[in-house]
């Protein structure tokens, strides 16, 4: 007489029933998708398999393997430098080597390549003043090596933020411990703070991986062929949805595939090490040549992935500032920013309360739960949006009787032609990064404020606002900066659902840049990354002074 | 009786062996029992079952007349108004003490909440300290603290999970004579689960032994540990 | 300080939150006005927040994947004149067919404009959109740059030329298409991905006036003389023509016209040392393409959108619309700009722009069969 059941419909009603609501939103649109997948194939489809599969996986799987790799490398290097040591610039690193995040890799590709090329700034000087002509095969980023190193380059932020809260967090009595053992900070990083961040590591580089899948931008332009390159060709040159659906369907089991292999290769190693006793690290001063070193490699990275494509940016938007003065700015500068703003907070609480509800429940629906939080970030964009279409056209057919009560001319698709639509998708798409962050603040806080808080007599929703929020604020704080710059630079959702002359920052950006007019959109794209680069800072200093 | 505990099983869902087996025990109301045993004993799961943290296969658990948990009850942790004193306190870091004191008073007004948190500031010699956060405090300080806020609300039973694990020596001493002297002082009704005999003996008023989920012996300190 | 932080933000996200909702519910007629009260709420213009209301005359609601700026002055000078509001979503053409689609007959965009013929088909194929009787169309836009059906119709027109190195290869080298096969350009010759439709588009016209057979053999012959594997835009070609990568690209005029008109001197530079030559002249035409407008078969506002239509192509419009984009205008009365003069005369492939659409799919897959990436 198992009475687990009972545990549930006792303890956690509302947290259930809104997960549940949540989750159910979240697949509604997918399901669509998942039905298209199993549909037997047809011509077009033996087309693709015979012609394309192969070296398409190839190149997807080539891709993931390195960047994978050297995201990890630096992004728990500089998470360890940054937090273990003390070195010039250190307070000024760490919150810096996040800023890559907000320059969008398509336009990273793109201005690296305006960098590089014959007619580039590089080349120009060569040529012009110094008369030396190079050969143009070292200065084409346009190649494998390229990509990896536009991805690496722009994505690990995504491994380094994890990894520094962590071990920010985390690891201040093992790191000090390992000391008086005696062991060198190099053995420190490899016996200890690497199998101990794993867990977090691994979470930063799931979205990597999730991210590079999913491009489009960079790969078109590079002339890569990957799996999205499949998808898109098949959908847009084949005009046949349906096969295109059923690769986004592979893709998306390749990915479930590799991260239930990592679950089974974790098997019991399970360990979340919680402490309740935060105390910050106290940072160990590098002197002379090893603090020159720390400085000259934090800085060689922020240089290559945020300050020379900004100062490459900064110069074009100077070339072609004239060409753009007409653009309202500041009207997609709103209409960013409430996309963003309102969208990302509506991510994090769902990610909250579901989080909450799996993290008090171990059972198989809590790992499924879990597992359809990351649906969305694991599908390419412009797929999830066909769903949410036909969901929101759905929904608009049958709300047609409300909408003619309100207003007798009504038109029949209301929410579908509102933001509503929109924010729904991007929150199918970025709650994977939302709930990352906030599962990992849950796992960091554990349960026994929980058990401590309901002997006093508060249930779980009482304890969740009065303890919990408040020591669960550093993720939600993470969560909210990551998703709302995410949303910033977002453009396939946004591009294909927005309502009427609903114009942002990405779309201007996207628009200059898809009429091969870059330097026309280097100023939306520095807005995008000024604003990014003020939150950024402004939940950095306000994430510090919760600390100290 | 006023704590009734009878035939408790619990059995962790990833574990292949029932870490609590038949547990039956009575208490009368002011009575201190503890509960002692090595650690993997078992003895904190029969802690948590009575906290409502963890639920039983089977048995049954009365308080004061009131069915906490049997085949078609189960009370909520946060209903059943018992109190609990972890064994590494899990005070909220970011409340001061008083903060923390009175958390579980939310029925009360703001005056009747100052005057708890004065008794029990009291009674835990921390007068001083109410603004205070943890991390601003010792250990035995600590340890008061998380003993004052169970207390706050007047608890029907008081449980204690290794309450001295975390001090030294010295300080284990002088902290078992003050929770003595806690106890009698309030009359609650409580259990202490420890591994350290001296602690039952020189507090409890009955002992029970827990081996792999099972009850070895039990009755007065002085028999049972002798 | 912090608690006042947080009332602020959290105030800013309810009051957001409510205008959105506020917008789903208040007025529910129609998406531009939601998108007003939560961007621009106080905004300049009052706008008529009717689009896809029939009973009203006041907007016609465009889907397009032309994005420049002078678009939305043309917009502008067409509400002007007929007091009639432009409402636009601005997306890539085949997730605005996909969309168009999805909304089935509910849908409340009136006109497609997408950049190539090709899409214009698929729309008209997947029935999405509707024919138009206008004497003004059928007089300003020429029969082969419009469908059989009159179900869309080209607005402006480029052709995919041969851009060589000055320096290195002579015009008189140049002939056609077919040409470029010929093993001596070895190694020299430099174009985009074939997931690009104007490559598509090409490759069609090919299988259209050539057949299926020779059009695949002229594909396996151009990749196997790529001076290297496709990559990058069209403008890219252009550069690396210049870089001396490769000697000859195959590109669209317009991009010569940008780079021409480039922010940076080291890009006009290098579209000066490019020259452009209008291959097939003696014998099939260089292909051309169009960027056309179709009225959607659902459309709500169909008389406002015809109205657009005609407007567009217009005297006064198609100058502006072409010149965005260094095109040539539909409208055989309107002259091409300055710079597209100066290249001269031209004799563009004779055939029905919907063969573009209709053999879209068999280039595609020509392009896999031989490996062109």
């Amino acid at each position: 007489m198992f009475k687990t059941s009972r545990l549930k419909a006792t303890y956690l009603n509302t947290w259930a029933l809104l997960s549940l609501i949540f989750v159910l939103l979240i697949l509604a649109p997918n399901v669509n998708i998942l039905i298209n997948a199993l549909k037997p194939g047809n011509e077009n489809w033996y087309h693709i398999k015979e012609y394309l599969l192969k070296d398409y996986i190839i190149n997807s799987l080539t891709l993931v393997a390195f960047t994978g790799l050297f995201t990890v490398l630096l992004g728990t290097t500089l998470a360890w430098l940054v937090s273990v040591f003390e070195f010039p610039f250190r307070k000024f690193f760490k919150w810096g080597l996040i800023l890559p995040l907000a320059i969008p890799p398509y336009i990273a590709a793109y201005t690296y390549d305006g960098l590089l090329n014959y007619t580039g700034v590089i080349q120009t000087f060569l040529r012009n003043s110094l008369k030396i002509s190079v050969n143009q095969k070292y200065f084409n980023i346009m190649s494998m090596e390229g990509a990896v190193f536009i991805f690496t380059a722009f994505l690990y932020p995504y491994v380094y933020i994890i990894t520094k809260s962590f071990l920010e967090k985390q690891s201040a009595s093992l790191i000090e411990n390992s000391r008086m053992l005696g062991r060198s900070p190099l053995e420190i990083f490899f016996y200890v703070i690497l199998p101990l961040s794993r867990t977090a590591i691994l979470g930063g580089v799931s979205l990597v991986i999730l991210e590079v899948l999913n491009d489009y931008g960079v790969v078109k332009y590079f002339g890569i062929v990957t799996f999205s390159t499949a998808i898109f060709k098949t959908w847009f040159a084949l005009g046949d949805i349906d096969s295109a659906v059923k690769l986004a369907a592979i893709l998306m089991f390749m990915v479930f595939a590799v991260l239930l292999m990592e679950n089974l290769l974790r098997g019991r190693k399970k360990f979340s090490y919680t402490t309740s006793k935060v105390r910050p690290i106290t940072p160990l001063k590098l002197q002379g040549m090893k603090a020159a070193g720390a400085f000259v490699y934090c800085f060689t990275v922020f240089s290559l992935s945020f300050l020379i494509p900004t100062l490459q940016l900064v110069y074009w938007a100077f070339l072609a500032y004239q060409k753009v003065l007409h653009v309202k700015f500041w009207v997609l500068i709103i209409n960013s920013l409430s996309a963003a703003l309102v969208s990302s907070v509506l991510v994090i609480a769902i990610a909250v309360v579901i989080a909450n509800y799996c993290r008090l429940n171990d059972g198989l629906i809590s790992k499924i739960y879990s597992k359809i939080t990351t649906l969305g970030y694991s599908i390419p964009g412009s797929v999830i949006a066909m769903g949410v279409i036909v969901f929101f056209v759905g929904l608009d057919r049958r709300l047609v009787w409300l909408y003619h009560m309100i207003s007798e001319n009504s038109s029949k698709l209301v929410l579908s032609t509102s933001m509503a639509m929109l924010t729904f998708a991007y929150i199918i798409r970025f709650l994977a990064i939302g709930y990352n962050a906030i599962e990992a603040g849950f796992a960091r806080i554990g349960r026994k404020f929980l058990e401590a808080s309901r002997t006093l007599g508060m249930n779980v929703t009482q304890t969740f606002f009065k303890v919990e929020l408040k020591m669960l604020q550093p993720a939600i704080i993470s969560g909210l900066v990551l998703v709302f710059i995410d949303i910033l630079k977002e453009l396939p959702l946004t591009l294909i659902l927005r309502p009427f002359n609903f114009d942002t920052l990405a779309t201007k950006s996207f628009e200059y840049a898809g009429d091969e007019m870059i330097h026309e959109a280097a100023i939306s794209s520095l807005i995008i990354i000024i604003i990014s680069a003020v939150s950024v800072y402004f939940f950095y200093k306000i994430g510090d002074r919760e600390e100290s | 009786m006023y704590v009734e505990i009878k035939n408790l099983n619990f059995k962790y869902k990833a574990s292949r062996e029932t870490t609590v087996v038949d547990f039956s025990l009575d208490m009368e109301k002011g009575e201190t029992v503890s509960i002692v045993g090595e650690s993997g004993s078992g003895k904190s799961t029969v802690l948590r079952l009575i906290a409502g943290l963890e639920i039983p296969l089977s048995g049954v658990i009365k308080v004061n007349n009131k069915v906490m948990v049997d085949d078609s009850t189960f009370i909520a942790p946060e209903k059943r108004d018992i109190g609990m004193v972890f064994q590494d306190y899990a005070l909220f870091p970011h409340m001061t003490v008083a903060q923390n004191i009175t958390f579980g008073l939310k029925r009360l007004t703001n005056k009747e909440k100052k005057e708890r948190l004065a008794e029990v500031l009291e009674l835990v010699s921390l007068e001083k300290f109410k603004d205070r956060y943890p991390y601003e405090l010792s250990g035995g300080q600590q340890q008061r603290v998380a003993l004052a806020r169970a207390l706050a609300p007047k608890p029907s039973l008081l449980l204690l999970d290794e309450p001295f694990s975390n001090l030294d020596a010295d300080l284990q001493k002088k902290i078992r004579e003050q929770l003595k002297h806690i106890l009698k002082c309030t009359g609650i009704t409580s259990i202490l689960v420890t591994h350290d005999k001296e602690d039952a003996l020189s507090i409890a008023d009955s002992v029970v032994v827990l081996k792999e989920g099972r009850i070895v012996r039990a009755g007065s300190p002085a028999q049972v540990l002798a | 300080m912090k608690k006042i932080l947080f009332f602020i933000t959290f105030g800013l996200i309810v009051l957001l939150l409510a205008g959105t909702l506020a917008g789903c519910t208040a007025t529910p007629q129609d998406g531009s006005s939601k998108q007003k009260s939560e961007g621009e709420a106080s905004s300049q213009e009052e706008t008529s927040n009717t689009a896809g209301n029939s009973e009203d005359k006041g907007v016609v609601n465009l889907y397009t994947n032309r994005h420049y700026d002078t678009d939305q002055q043309i917009f502008d000078m067409f509400t002007e004149e007929t007091g009639i509001k432009v409402n636009v979503v601005k997306g890539d053409s085949d997730e605005l067919i996909e969309r168009l689609a999805r909304e089935g007959k509910d849908t409340q965009a009136d006109l497609l404009i997408t950049a190539d013929a090709a899409r214009l088909h698929r729309a008209k194929v997947k029935g999405l959109l509707q024919p138009v009787e206008s004497d003004v169309l059928f007089k300003n836009i020429p029969e082969n740059l419009r469908d059989i059906d009159n179900q869309w119709f080209g607005l402006t027109v480029r052709g995919r030329v041969i851009v060589y190195a000055k320096d290195r290869v002579s015009p008189s080298e140049l002939s056609t298409y077919e040409d470029l096969t010929n093993p001596k350009w070895k190694g020299k010759i430099l174009v985009r991905s074939s997931s690009n439709v104007y490559n598509q588009s090409l490759l069609a016209s090919f299988i259209a006036i050539n057949g299926r057979e020779q059009a695949k053999q002229w594909a396996r012959g151009i990749v196997e003389n790529m001076a290297r594997e496709p990559k990058g835009n069209d403008r890219a070609q252009a550069i690396a023509v210049a870089a001396g990568v490769g000697d000859i690209a195959i590109m669209n005029t317009y991009y010569i016209g940008k780079m021409l008109n480039s922010s940076n001197p080291e890009e006009v530079k290098a579209a000066k040392s490019v020259g452009v030559f209008f291959p097939n002249q003696d014998t099939t035409g260089t292909h051309i393409n169009v960027s056309g407008i179709g009225l959607t078969k659902y459309a709500k506002n169909k008389e406002n959108a015809i109205k657009l239509m005609e407007f567009l192509a217009s005297e006064k419009a198609q100058k502006l619309f072409a010149e965005a984009n260094f095109e040539y205008p539909a409208n055989p009365s309107v002259e091409p700009s300055e710079l597209l003069k100066s290249w001269g005369d031209f004799k563009p492939q004779d055939i029905q722009l919907s063969k573009l659409g209709e053999y879209n799919d068999e280039a595609v897959k020509i392009f896999n069969e031989v490996g062109w990436k």
